[in-house]
C-alpha cells in the first residue's frame, strides 16, 4: 500500500516543471522548486494528494549566496508522509507570496518569519509584531545582525568569577569559567 | 552576594532604660524569618526545581516557606532563570508592588550574568542592575538541596538583620531607574511611585533622586486610581 502511494506521488510531482525530487525515505520527500512554482505545487499536493496539514514554514538565511531559503513542510494524514518543499528567494528585497489562501495557519508562520527575518509576504493578513512586541531593533535572526555587538552596546557584563563564587570554590563547590574560554569576542586568536 | 551600597540610616539615639526594645526587634526578625512567602512567579527553567523543593520530598514548608499567589502578600521574589527583556518589565512591576520588607533571590547562572544566554539579544544579563538582589543561588540549575540551603542562608540573614537590600531600592532608586531607562527607553514608567514611597518610609538617600528621576518626572503621566466597578456593563461592547 505504502509503495503504491509513494509511486503515485512521485508520478504526480513529475507534472511540475523544473522540480527536483529527492526521496529521503518512504515517508519523507524533499522537493526543490523554483519560487514561482511553489503555490502550484502546494495547491496540487493539497487538492489532489491530501497534504492538508502545513506543519511549519522554516527559513534559512544563506547570506553568502544572498538568498533566503523557505521550506514548507506539508503532511498528509492519508499517506502518512511529509513533503518538504524548498525554495530560494533573493535576499533583497526579500518579498514572497503568502500561501494563506491555501493554508490558513501560514498566517502565523509568515508573521513569525517576517518578524525574525524581515521577509515581506504579499497577501498575508497580518504582518504586525508577533512575539517580539517590544523590540525595535533589526530582525534578529538575519545573519548580518550581530547579537554580541548589540548586547555589548545595550547590556553590561558581569564576569562569572565574583568573590562569592571563589568562596564557594574554596569550600569545594562551583566552577570558575574564564571569560576568554567562553566568549567569542574575548577568545585569543 | 552582599550589597554594600546601603547607607546606614541615622538612628535616633535610644532611650536609656528600655532593654526590651532590642529584644522586640529580634523577636520580630525571628518571626519574619520563619514565615516567608514565595511569590508564584517563575521565569525561565529553574522553576522546575521548585515543585520538588516545595512538596513532600524536600518540603520547604518545614522551614516556614510557602508559595503565595499575590505580590502584595509575598515576601520573596524568586527569579528562577533567564529574564527576557519583556519579562523584566513585568518582574520590576511585580517587585515594586510587593510590600516591604521584600527579598529578591536570583536562582541559576542566568540571573548572574546571562548564563548560557550570554549572547542573546533578548535576555537581561545582570539582575542586580535592575533591582537589589539579596542572594544568588548559582548553578545550571541548582538542585532543590541548593535552593533550600540558599533560602536557609537568607533566613539567617533576615534573622541577623543583614538582609535589608529592599531599602537599597529606595536609597539608590536613581541608579536602578537609570539602568531600566537604558534598556526600556526614556519614557519608562511604572505604576508605583517609588519616590513618594521612599519619603513615606523615610528612606530617602543620596541616590534616591538624580538625573534619571528628573527624566522620569519629565515623561511621567500622572498616576490615577483605577476605576472600581463590578462586572461589565453589558450594553457596552467588550473590546
Amino acid at each position: 500500500m505504502t509503495q503504491e502511494v509513494t509511486h503515485w506521488l512521485d508520478n504526480l510531482l513529475k507534472e511540475i516543471e523544473g522540480i527536483e525530487v529527492r526521496r529521503k525515505s518512504s515517508r519523507r520527500v524533499r522537493v526543490d522548486v523554483p519560487a514561482d512554482a511553489l503555490p502550484a505545487l502546494l495547491e496540487l499536493l493539497q487538492g489532489r494528494a491530501g497534504y492538508i496539514h502545513l506543519s511549519a514554514i522554516s527559513c534559512v538565511d544563506w547570506i553568502d549566496d544572498d538568498e533566503f531559503e523557505l521550506v514548507y513542510h506539508v503532511w498528509s494524514y492519508e499517506n502518512h508522509s511529509l513533503v518538504s518543499a524548498h525554495i530560494r528567494i533573493a535576499r533583497e528585497p526579500g518579498v514572497y507570496l503568502s500561501v494563506y489562501d491555501l493554508y490558513q495557519p501560514a498566517g502565523f508562520f509568515e508573521r513569525d518569519i517576517h518578524e525574525m527575518y524581515g521577509i515581506q509576504f504579499e497577501g498575508s493578513p497580518n504582518m504586525e509584531k508577533f512575539i517580539l512586541t517590544e523590540w525595535d531593533g533589526p530582525p534578529p535572526m538575519r545573519k548580518e545582525f550581530d547579537s554580541e555587538a548589540y548586547i555589548n552596546e545595550h547590556l553590561s557584563w558581569q564576569e562569572y568569577n565574583p568573590e562569592w563564587l571563589q568562596e564557594l570554590v574554596a569550600e569545594g563547590g562551583g566552577v570558575i569559567i574564564p571569560p576568554e574560554e567562553q566568549r567569542f569576542s574575548q577568545k585569543k586568536k | 552576594m552582599v550589597m554594600s551600597r546601603i547607607q546606614k540610616i541615622p538612628v535616633v539615639e535610644e532611650k536609656k532604660g528600655n532593654p526590651l526594645a532590642r529584644v522586640f526587634d529580634d523577636l520580630v526578625r525571628f518571626c519574619r524569618s520563619r514565615s516567608l512567602f514565595i511569590l508564584h512567579y517563575c521565569t525561565g527553567c529553574g522553576a522546575i526545581e521548585l515543585p520538588p523543593a516545595m512538596t513532600s520530598r524536600f518540603d520547604m514548608e518545614r522551614l516556614g516557606i510557602q508559595p503565595m499567589v499575590s505580590p502584595r502578600q509575598a515576601d520573596i521574589l524568586l527569579i528562577t532563570g533567564y529574564v527576557s527583556i519583556k519579562t523584566l518589565k513585568r518582574v520590576i512591576l511585580t517587585y515594586e508592588q510587593m510590600g516591604s520588607p521584600k527579598y529578591v533571590v536570583g536562582i541559576c547562572s542566568c540571573t548572574v550574568n546571562g548564563g548560557m544566554y550570554w549572547q542573546s539579544y533578548a535576555t537581561a544579563k545582570k539582575l542586580d542592575e535592575y533591582m537589589p538582589v539579596d542572594l544568588y543561588i548559582a548553578g545550571c540549575m541548582p538542585r532543590p538541596e541548593a535552593v533550600i540551603s540558599g533560602l536557609q542562608k537568607l533566613m539567617d540573614r533576615i534573622k541577623s538583620g543583614e538582609a535589608d537590600s529592599w531599602q537599597d531600592y529606595y536609597q539608590n532608586y536613581d541608579y536602578y531607574l537609570g539602568n531600566q531607562q537604558k534598556l526600556f527607553g526614556e519614557d519608562w514608567q511604572t505604576p508605583t511611585d517609588i519616590i513618594t514611597e521612599a519619603k513615606h518610609y523615610e528612606l530617602m538617600g543620596e541616590g534616591t533622586l538624580g538625573e534619571h528621576t528628573r527624566l522620569l518626572e519629565q515623561h511621567q503621566n500622572p498616576l490615577e486610581a483605577l476605576e472600581m466597578r463590578l462586572g461589565h456593563n453589558i450594553k457596552e461592547p467588550i473590546e
